[in-house]
């Protein structure tokens, strides 16, 4: 512990001492002053649908929603049906929970370019784009749209305040015309050019708080929201359950007997269980025992299965991958977040908390060498854990990719980090430039940064402190974007009971989607994949304090920290969500599957039961300070 | 028109309270966006959009709700609702305590079908977790609530036939009894499509020879190929159009079948005959600004040709999805007739 203190103080030094971390309460305390505010304004109702409106904000929005429906309805009466589904299936969709900047972003694709006219009346010269508009992400385009430019329209003068007040517009000026009048107060404004879609993700998240700010305990309230999925309703897997959760509380209480014979009683009910079933609960069953009889605490815990190598922990990760789509879904979904951050930056850096076999960098490397206008010079730094036998594991996997990528022609570079926590690291050594930079043409580019944590957070909880630092030095590289998936429950909540409960349930339907239907891979991999979660299982049931790593919580839990520390949502949104179902559908073949949206992120879950979690973030613009600057 | 389309928002926005007319409209504009002139429907988009929430078996004003897979192959699952079991206060309800009867006396059983025009919609969508919730402390009952099959992925008649399983699955279910007889006292209910469903089923359960106590149909969906005076009267001025209509029927029937398909008009030239069958009783809830309310007012009048029970209940000043936000006297008045056929059909 001592080493970590001291290198927190020595940051705090480095950024002005106690004032820093003054002002950081302080904006945080205004910053929770504001958000309760704005909770109190939230229609109640609306929001136990689901949807966050503030009340002082309704009438605005059904204005907002009444113009749309005018905007559409008239694209009807002039039969562009074609033209309206067109801009309807380009939409893409953004937390839709948020009604308000909803029907914005379809107003503001409907105020889109108007198609080349059928008779065309002469261009006159741009006037710049008033910047107090209310709509900013409706910016001038420097994109070469060739063959459409401003277009005034011969459009009666209105009022602003009589922006309703519509004429029924000739037939042939109707679909240009559509949004013109759906919100602008200038009547002389010109149609621009369609903002490229690239400028449109940077727009601000202006989203009122997710509820769960609401509650002070994130822990608690989210472990009663976690659902239960109930598949096997046959007489002898619920005696199973049954005793399982009567060991758990025995174990609690501390009646080390009577949760021994229940180890027994549930090996045997396992025993004659079948499927999935029958597997969960020789983990939770085998995790139990290792639990009753470990050593008292004494710092040593007995922990779980001996095998600490991480090569074999890299092959159970790469089978999991294979025999079930959670992360394929988690690998393709932060690809398509970092995708979208790095458009229009010819060099970009992607930094991987969890490096292991690489798995998901091909696949991004393979779309940044399809981009429109050549892929950009990509740098990656791959961060693992010391390896006992001093293999070079990190380094081959970076000469794998390297080799990956020349035969796609991306300019690539590698790096290599060991760490054994992630709290190890400093800003500098995610930021330093690579010793074979070239001179001073390269060095004006600037460098956008994406940080990418698959499944990496959570396990930071286990020591204080180490989240905070982490968070830290993620702010202070000022990522362009931060892609974070985490397994969604709460495992790290609660009483043991309390916990023990909530993985029984999360593994069982973990469990019952690998078996039959939703399985892809081979018989291997599946046997390999419930190995990987079976030490999971053994982590969070038999292990405490630092040992217990796997410290899984829900991504209400991880907004409130992320939020906390200075982040703001980056929404992931409907182009990549239906692409996550296409693929699903494709790969998995399983129907069980759903990938849901909430507040922004995407999940993947088992029928209704979401399992695990993706995300996107940035620093928030409050935050963004100069002491942080590199 | 586009004058026209002002006028319609007035009216509309003068007959619902404003974070109604919010969310109704903002349904409209999603679902929009989703139909395609095609006959295709963005299911993916259309998931994107919908306002799920999660089971919770951590009592929520007493209610606790858990997820159940009916039919594997068919991936049928369904929302089951109830009172908390009665467990140590504060514990979450372990596992078996979700399959005892929640009362010794007799209790209803509501299998709820959600509405959605067939297409939109699941079991575990915002709008009717709440709704099922309300209906258990309403009616102190168990709710299953079956996230039936949709259309146009899914035409007639899949609906009917997740219905069926649900109904099947549930007699089977030993908790779901109650009283001296220890039967299943099972009401069949369902808001628009659902309300379809829910009729469609008790015929096939009354021509099976299963009981139904009772038929609650809200704002059901049930149409025909003439153009009544109501859907002229009221054609797009209360969010809800012809041309949608005929959209949502022609992805659920069948390939070529017209709106006088015994799905759609139960009671029109190619309908079954109900009489002499067991038919449940029904109480039929209509609004008065609804369009398709001359169908379901024809509806009831069939159910009672035929020497069935009905009792209709009509909303003058109601619009569609008035039962979504407790807001209105046609939320709480309606909710209270639902609660006493319940109770006096139990």
């Amino acid at each position: 512990m001592e080493p970590m203190k001291l290198q927190r103080e020595r940051q705090g030094n480095l950024r002005g001492g106690r004032g820093w971390y003054g002002a950081a309460a302080e904006m945080e305390s205004e910053k929770k002053k504001a958000a309760m505010a704005e909770d109190s304004d939230v229609d109640e109702l609306l929001a136990a649908l689901g949807y966050k409106v503030r009340s002082s904000n309704m009438a605005d929005i059904a204005q907002k929603l009444e113009q749309a429906e005018m905007a559409m309805g008239s694209s009807v009466v002039a039969n562009d049906d074609a033209l309206f589904f067109q801009l309807a299936a380009d939409t893409v969709h953004y937390n839709p929970s948020d009604i308000s900047t909803w029907v914005d972003n379809i107003l503001s694709e409907l105020n889109g370019p108007p198609p080349p006219p059928v008779s065309s009346p002469p261009p006159n010269a741009p006037a710049p784009l008033d910047p107090q508009k209310r709509h900013p992400e409706a910016l001038p385009s420097d994109a070469a749209q060739s063959s459409i430019t401003t277009v005034e329209l011969p459009l009666p003068t209105r009022r602003p305040a009589q922006v309703y007040d519509l004429e029924p517009l000739p037939a042939v000026n109707v679909a240009r015309a559509r949004g013109r009048f759906a919100y602008s107060s200038d009547p002389q404004m010109d149609v621009v050019d369609p903002s490229p879609r690239d400028s449109k993700r940077i727009k601000f998240c202006s989203s009122p708080p997710s509820s769960s700010s609401s509650t002070t305990d994130a822990a608690t309230s989210t472990a009663s929201n976690l659902p239960a999925v109930v598949v096997d309703t046959q007489e002898a897997g619920i005696c199973l359950v049954h005793a399982l959760l009567a060991c758990a509380e025995a174990v609690e209480q501390g009646n080390l007997q009577a949760a021994d014979a229940l180890v027994k009683q549930i090996t045997v009910l396992a025993a004659s269980q079948g499927g999935a079933m029958r597997k969960v609960a020789a983990y939770f069953a085998e995790a139990l025992a290792r639990r009753i009889y470990r050593p008292p605490p004494l710092g040593g815990v007995v922990g779980c299965p001996s095998f600490d190598s991480v090569a074999f922990d890299d092959m159970l990760h790469a089978h999991f991958y294979e025999s079930c789509p959670y992360l394929k879904f988690a690998h393709f979904t932060a690809n398509q977040a970092i995708l979208e951050a790095f458009a229009g930056f010819r060099r970009v850096h992607v930094v991987d908390f969890g490096m292991r076999q690489g798995l998901q960098w091909p696949a991004l490397l393979q779309a940044l060498a399809l981009r429109p206008g050549g892929p950009p010079s990509f740098r990656l730094t791959g961060i693992g854990p010391p390896q006992p036998d001093n293999s070079d594991a990190l380094q081959e996997v970076g000469w794998k990719l390297a080799q990956f990528a020349e035969t796609i022609r991306v300019d690539f570079r590698y790096r290599g980090f060991v760490a054994s926590s992630l709290a190890d690291l400093e800003p500098s050594m995610l930021l330093g430039k690579n010793s074979d930079d070239c001179g001073g043409a390269e060095k004006e580019e600037p460098e956008v940064v994406a940080v990418n944590s698959v499944l990496e957070l959570h396990r930071l909880l286990a020591r204080p402190g180490a989240l905070e630092k982490v968070l830290g030095t993620i702010r202070a590289v000022r990522p362009r974007i931060l892609t974070v998936v985490e397994q969604e429950a709460n495992h790290n909540g609660g009483t043991f009971h309390e916990r023990f409960t909530e993985a029984l349930r999360y593994y069982s339907t973990m469990f019952d989607s690998m078996e039959g239907g939703g399985k892809s891979g081979g018989e291997r991999d599946q046997v390999m994949s419930e190995l990987y979660l079976g030490r999971q299982i053994c982590n969070v049931v038999a292990c405490e304090g630092a040992e217990r790593r796997e410290r899984h919580e829900a991504v209400e839990q991880w907004r409130e920290r992320l939020t906390g520390a200075g982040f703001e949502s980056v929404p992931i949104g409907s182009n990549a969500f239906k692409q996550a179902s296409m693929l699903l559908a494709l790969f998995a073949g399983g129907d069980g599957y759903r990938v849901e949206e909430k507040d922004g992120s995407l999940t993947l879950g088992w029928h209704t039961r979401p399992l695990i979690a993706a995300s996107a973030w940035r620093v928030a613009a409050a935050a963004a300070d100069s002491r942080f600057a590199r | 028109m586009a004058g026209g389309n002002e006028i319609n928002a007035n009216e509309s926005k003068m007959a619902v309270p404003l974070n109604t007319w919010v969310l109704i409209s903002n349904f409209k504009l999603a679902y929009n966006l989703l139909r395609r002139p095609d006959g295709t429907f963005d299911r993916h988009l259309a998931e994107f959009l919908d306002r799920k929430v999660p089971a919770n078996v951590t009592p929520v004003n007493g209610i606790i709700s858990f997820d159940v897979l009916i039919d594997r192959p068919n991936n049928l699952v369904a929302r089951i609702y109830r009172p908390a079991p009665a467990t140590a206060a504060g514990s979450i309800p372990i596992f078996t305590d979700l399959y005892q009867p929640p009362s010794s006396d007799t209790f209803p059983v509501i299998i709820f079908f959600h509405g959605g025009s067939f297409a939109h919609s699941s079991s575990n969508s915002a709008i009717y977790d709440s709704l099922c919730r309300r209906f258990v402390s309403l009616c102190d009952a168990v709710v299953i609530s079956v996230n039936y099959r949709r259309a146009p992925e899914y035409k007639y008649p899949c609906a009917y036939d997740d219905g069926w399983a649900a109904l099947k699955w549930a007699s089977a279910e030993p908790w779901l009894r109650s009283g001296k007889e220890g039967k299943l006292r099972v009401f069949l209910a369902g808001d628009s499509s659902g309300g379809n469903i829910a009729h469609h089923v008790a015929v096939r359960a009354a021509e099976s020879g299963i009981e139904i106590a009772g038929n609650i149909l809200l704002n059901s969906m049930f149409g025909g190929n003439r153009r009544t005076e109501s859907e002229q009267r009221l054609d797009g001025k209360y969010f809800v159009t012809i041309q949608d209509r005929d959209w949502y029927w022609k992805a659920f029937l069948p390939e070529g079948a017209d709106r006088d398909h015994p799905a759609c008009n139960p009671f029109g030239p190619n309908g079954v005959r109900l009489e002499g069958l067991a038919f449940p009783k029904s109480l039929v809830i209509v609004a008065g600004l609804d369009l398709v309310q001359d169908w379901q007012l024809a509806y009831a009048e069939g159910l009672k040709t035929a020497g069935h029970f009905v009792k209709v209940v009509y909303r003058e000043q109601a619009t569609i999805g008035f039962y979504l936000l407790p807001n209105t006297n046609h939320f709480y008045e309606v909710m209270e007739e639902i609660k006493e056929f319940v109770r006096f059909n139990l």
